[in-house]
């Protein structure tokens, strides 16, 4: 067997090995890349920051996914969370999935740990899992009342009780839906929250799923995308710099600031997609890098074959 | 009888929703907050109790049957009965059985089957995406492309790759899959209207 058939026929478990390498080594030691923001992410942080201090706006993050994708959407859902707590951004959390529920109750623990004076029914409100049979009566009837819609929060107060409800009736102030899914976008949100309501609808999404969510950014029926662990560091990086400094957005500080994650200075949990996105890029390089031998090799022995042919 | 009342139900209510949908009309909207809203939630118990039935019936033939992968079979039903139990019996809260299950068994497990799907694409990349042909060459350098724009290293080697990465999503992707949602679409619309119009019936079961 020549060099090139070798080549070809590698064994996959050494592909394991390099996979398994280039993505653990990343993990244990972190250095630092520059993570730069895309126009779908800065969208979506502008209009939450938007809401900042407004007693008469909140924003509804629907979080519809299993702990599976739960690494790619998880540290988006905690900066967007953290922004909003930082900012003082009314937040409302609610899922149609069972297996969601606990992933809600631990974003919310995970950034709450680092505000003192957050409080739940005054600064953010858990709706909590409601069956996927009211989806359609929960969605729609949130354009009249939300209150009346969602009746209870996952503690069982009835929502009308509750402070963080003042000056918060339907989409006309709760208005922005960010649903997190490993297999939608806010398709369910579009269709009847924001083309019968007028809601603004975001979407934080895994990447293999971002590609099918360009037309409808492009149309405006999504505001925004967070596309996977780039655009959960984009988001983070966001966070750390205008939110915790109460600063307003500013493209240009953005292209040349660029906080550092191989320091204690910002918490881990505040930095994961970032540290992640560290494993991303060598696995990147290393799958073009398969691609790129395997092609050598497949063309290398093609002409071999060939030159074989002419010869015989 | 058996057919008919089925299709009946599902003609008027149809019709009942397109009414709602496009006529914003107090008696249409009535008909939606008054009427259709308090129906769904006494309902869709009764559609849960008949999917864990139809689960439970499938699960328990196949293990009487002793068909293939039966074993399985015994899983599921076990991972019914505990779930539940443990469910019903301490509630969701945290540190109650079913919260232990969902963190130290359904955690992992998630985790796991979707971990491998990194060794798979790499395995896959290696092995099977080659230059074939124009068409393969296009989608090979088009990934390259969007898989470098997509990290840090992309735009420290130059600007142009996530230019080229964004120009790739937001024009050919965008077209691509907006020709292909407009597809979707017509054909759900059509597909709808047949049901609505009773000229699809498979939904009724025996194929017709």
């Amino acid at each position: 067997m020549s060099w090139f058939e070798k080549l070809q026929n590698l064994d996959r478990r050494y592909i394991y090995i390099v996979v398994a390498l280039c993505i653990i080594i990343p993990f244990t030691f972190t250095f630092h890349t520059n993570t730069y923001t895309t126009e779908p992410v800065e969208n979506i942080y502008q209009l939450i920051d938007s809401y900042a201090g407004r007693e008469d706006r909140a924003i509804l993050l629907s979080i519809e996914h299993d702990p599976s994708t739960s690494p790619e959407l998880q540290p988006m859902e905690i900066a967007i969370v953290r922004h909003c707590f930082e900012r003082g951004v009314k937040v409302f959390f609610l899922t149609f999935r069972i297996t969601a529920s606990p992933i809600i109750d631990y974003v919310i623990n995970t950034t709450k740990e680092e505000f003192a004076d957050i409080q739940s029914g005054v600064d953010y409100v858990n709706f909590g899992y409601k069956p996927a049979a009211l989806y359609l009566p929960i969605i729609l009837g949130m354009g009249d009342d939300i209150a009346e819609a969602v009746e209870t929060d996952s503690e069982g107060r009835k929502l009308n009780n509750l402070e963080i409800m003042k000056g918060i009736k339907n989409y006309n102030e709760m208005n922005l839906v960010v649903e997190f899914s490993g297999s939608s976008y806010g398709f369910g949100w579009i269709t009847y929250a924001r083309s019968r309501f007028g809601a603004n609808v975001a979407a934080g999404i895994t990447a293999v799923m971002a590609a099918d969510t360009y037309p409808y950014i492009q149309s405006g029926q999504l505001v925004g995308v967070l596309g996977g662990l780039k655009g959960a560091a984009e988001y983070e990086k966001l966070v750390d710099l205008f939110a915790v400094n109460q600063l307003e957005f500013s493209k240009e500080q953005e292209k040349q600031t660029f906080p550092r994650i191989n320091n204690d200075d910002i918490l881990y949990k505040f930095k994961t997609a970032r540290i992640g996105m560290n494993a991303q890029n060598v696995a990147h390089v290393m799958i073009i890098v398969f691609i790129l031998i395997g092609n050598i090799g497949y063309f290398l022995e093609r002409r071999r074959k060939n030159k074989q042919g002419e010869g015989s | 009888m058996k057919r008919q009342i089925p299709l009946l139900i599902v003609i008027t209510l149809g019709l009942l929703f397109m009414a709602h949908a496009f006529i914003p009309h107090k008696i249409s909207q009535d008909f939606y907050n008054q009427w259709y809203r308090e129906w769904v939630k006494a309902v869709s118990p009764f559609a849960a109790l008949l999917g864990i039935y139809s689960l439970i019936n499938v699960h328990v033939r196949k293990i009487k049957r002793k068909a293939h992968n039966w074993q399985y079979s015994i899983a599921t039903l076990l991972g019914i009965i505990v779930t539940a139990v443990a469910g019903f019996g301490w509630g969701s809260e945290s540190g109650s059985p079913s919260s232990w299950i969902y963190e130290n068994i359904m955690m992992p497990l998630c985790a796991t089957i979707f971990a491998l799907l990194a060794f798979y694409i790499a395995s896959a990349a290696y092995k099977a995406f080659r230059a074939r042909s124009i068409e393969a060459t296009v989608l090979l350098a088009a990934a390259i492309i969007v898989m470098l724009g997509r990290v840090a290293l992309g735009a420290a080697i130059t600007h142009w790759i996530p230019d080229a990465t964004k120009w790739i999503l937001t024009v050919p992707n965008l077209a691509a899959k907006r020709g292909i949602a407009l597809g979707v679409g017509l054909g759900m619309t059509a597909t709808s209207l047949k049901i609505i119009l009773g000229i699809e019936r498979t939904y009724l079961g025996g194929g017709d």
